[in-house]
């Protein structure tokens, strides 16, 4: 057992001995689901003492609406400048930031999936960097982001915040399973873990599918282990109602994908607890959270500014509805010049009592869409991007109609052809007999503005967003 | 640089003396004030052109604002360039329009434009890129002493010489990344667990 503990080091260099005792209460559980995976949280005891320093910077640093950049946002990008070859072309020896900002060029998905060196900072120690695949469920861009352990553990703290603004203040301890991540997914990796940020709490990602478990374990895994709180997106939780699955939580937080109002209500009224919508995105990290009073999502970094610009890249008075484009991060690996996010909001200047941070009302991000089988079966974008992932394409959409036969356009990478018959095995296997027309378009988003596009349409009548929540 | 121009004293006065309107932001897809396009066609009007064609007049308009920069430096050109000295010179009208039509622009994504007012060793490197675009040197000066004093103060050659030496670093760096990002290991420990939240 002790070399057990030793080699789960490797994946958690902080691991405590009630950390591993946790870890074993979820690995070996007799209900939880069949693991298919391993992660730890990669941290050391260095990147601890930034994480507090960062826990206190939130509370005590809350953004401020401000029509120019703010100053730290300048210093830092005249640090950069030097280390970042694309800084360097957008901004010209002499170039006035906080004056000119409004026509530095914006920086799109397709600078992050195809010029990610001119990106990382020349002197960027890539010793530790890790890599999120994302499948570009929402603008059509698949993407390799790097990252780093200690960056991806501040998002912790944007966490804890959002979670205390809706009063909730989990337990953090080795003794306490903090967090479970639930997907409704046909494929999808599942495992449990601790998080050294979290005093070695437990934290467990499953899969709602029958797959990987069923609803009886399900049941009685959630009452036995009794999470804090959950996260994952609309269609899981919807799912975690489906399954009749009773555990209350003390929060759930709902990410990837926007939350529908009417799911919201009916998830409040079943699990009696605050559910928190956050607005994340894998190039960003945490960007906002559903304001605890008043309307819309309070903007949750520090380190982060937010603009609303217009097709061009112009700045957009506050309360005009446009673009959401962000400037700075805590990603070493990906800092954030004008990153156009391909979502659309307006940006309100003007705090709640609790909060002061800047709010985003109106947002229309990342929509979730709900395709279905032949057989009538739901399908979820995340297994349609998995078939996707066999090819080396830029871009893609695809729409199912009315009829529920699908139209997907893609536009392949680098020249090579899209494998038409690879693809259609694997759509079939989602999909059943349905009828499928594959359309090859070198041009696909090339004309639109920050080469968007939406991946994933449905003409067919829109699923009850409270459908199996009784 | 076969033929002496006017003196460097004057141009580098005329660019401190560089009007708002030329400093103004140049008209990019609704953006802006001033009008590249009709400024550079007034140039050569006035230098014994005929009236640009629409798409000739169209050819100094930036399309995007990648090219901002660029055209707010041809700007300030327009303004040395107006110039009684080379309006009266009928025989510059060509190499004045290859200049602003290709001459420019990689200086202008080197360097914010207000400089060549505002920096006076800047200012000189206009002056002198101009005149030597268009085959003259300031009066009083040897063609030597003009190359010598361009070629110190050469924005773009310096930049090629670091661009050289760094070009090595960069693509080894380029392979560095791609690598470490292509890493087994790299890839397992970010499977998703708290990159959103």
């Amino acid at each position: 057992m002790h070399a057990e503990f030793e080699a789960r080091k490797a994946r958690n260099p902080l691991l405590t001995e009630a950390g591993w005792r946790m870890f074993r209460l979820l690995h070996d559980h007799a209900d939880a689901p069949r693991w298919n995976y391993q992660v730890g949280d990669r941290l050391i005891a260095a990147d601890l003492p930034p994480v507090a320093a960062y826990r206190r910077r939130i509370a005590e640093q809350r953004p401020r609406w401000s029509p120019e950049p703010p100053e730290w946002l300048v210093r830092w990008l005249e640090q950069l400048r030097a280390q970042v070859p694309l800084f360097r072309q957008r901004l010209p020896l002499g170039f006035n930031i906080r004056r000119d900002w409004g026509y530095i060029e914006t920086m799109q998905r397709e600078d992050i999936a195809l010029r990610i060196e001119q990106l990382v900072p020349q002197d960027a120690d890539l010793s530790r960097l890790i890599v999120y695949e994302t499948n570009g469920t929402s603008t059509g861009h698949a993407l390799d982001v790097p990252n780093h352990p200690a960056s991806v553990a501040l998002n912790h703290p944007l966490l804890e915040f959002a979670l205390a603004q809706h009063g909730v203040r989990p337990e953090f301890s080795a003794q306490h399973l903090a967090c479970v991540n639930l997907g409704a997914e046909a494929r999808t990796v599942i495992f449990p873990n601790v998080f050294a940020v979290w005093n070695n709490a437990g934290f467990a990602k499953v899969n709602l599918h029958e797959a990987s478990w069923d609803a009886e374990r399900a049941k009685r895994f959630f009452a036995q282990l009794q999470p804090e709180f959950l996260t994952g997106d609309p269609i899981a939780f919807a799912e975690y109602a489906r399954w009749g699955i009773d555990y209350r939580p003390k929060a759930m937080i709902s990410t990837a994908t926007s939350l529908a109002d009417a799911l919201k209500q009916a998830l409040q009224a079943r699990y009696a607890c605050p559910l928190i919508d956050f607005y994340s995105t894998t190039e960003t990290g945490p960007i906002a959270y559903s304001s605890a009073e008043g309307e819309g999502f309070s903007q949750l970094p520090p380190d982060l500014w937010i603009e609303i610009v217009d097709e061009a890249g112009a700045p957009l008075p506050p309360g005009e509805m446009g673009e959401i484009c962000l400037s700075g991060g805590r990603n070493p690996y990906l800092p954030l010049l004008r990153y156009r996010t391909g979502d659309f909001a307006r940006l309100l200047p003007q705090g709640t009592p609790g909060d002061p941070a800047p709010r985003l009302v109106d947002l229309q991000a990342r929509r979730p869409v709900l395709f279905r089988s032949l057989s009538g079966s739901p399908v979820h974008p995340l297994d349609i991007a998995y078939v996707l992932r066999t090819q080396l394409w830029l871009q893609h959409e695809l729409l199912q109609r009315a009829d529920a036969s699908l139209r997907l356009r893609i536009r392949p990478g680098l020249g090579r052809p899209i494998d038409q018959d690879a693809l259609r095995a694997g759509m079939a296997q989602l999909f059943g007999a349905l009828p499928l027309e594959i359309i090859e378009d070198s041009q696909l988003g090339a004309h639109r503005p920050g080469g968007k596009v939406i991946a994933y349409r449905s003409e067919l009548p829109e699923i009850p967003p409270a459908e199996g929540i009784s | 640089m076969s033929r002496e121009g006017p003196s460097l004293e004057h141009l580098l006065r005329r660019l401190t003396e560089t009007p708002s309107l030329f400093l103004d932001e140049p008209l990019i897809r609704k953006r802006g004030k001033v009008d590249l396009a009709a400024v550079a066609s007034d140039l050569l009007l006035a230098i014994g052109g005929t009236l640009p064609t629409l798409k000739e007049a169209n050819a100094f308009q930036p399309a995007k604002l990648a090219e901002r920069n660029p055209a707010r430096l041809l700007l300030i050109a327009c303004w040395l360039l107006h110039d009684d000295w080379f309006v009266q010179r009928a025989e510059l009208l060509g190499p004045i329009k290859t200049l602003l039509a290709e001459g420019l622009h990689e200086l202008g994504n080197l360097i914010d434009a207000e400089l060549f007012v505002t920096d006076p060793e800047r200012r000189e490197e206009l002056v002198r890129l101009v005149l030597d675009a268009l085959q003259l040197r300031p009066a009083g000066e040897s063609p030597n002493q003009a190359a010598d004093r361009l070629k110190s103060l050469d924005s773009l050659e310096r930049e090629r010489v670091i661009r050289a030496s760094r070009a090595r670093a960069e693509a080894e760096r380029a392979r560095k990344l791609r690598a470490e990002m292509e890493a087994r290991e790299a890839r397992e420990a970010a499977a998703k667990a708290n990159r959103e939240w």
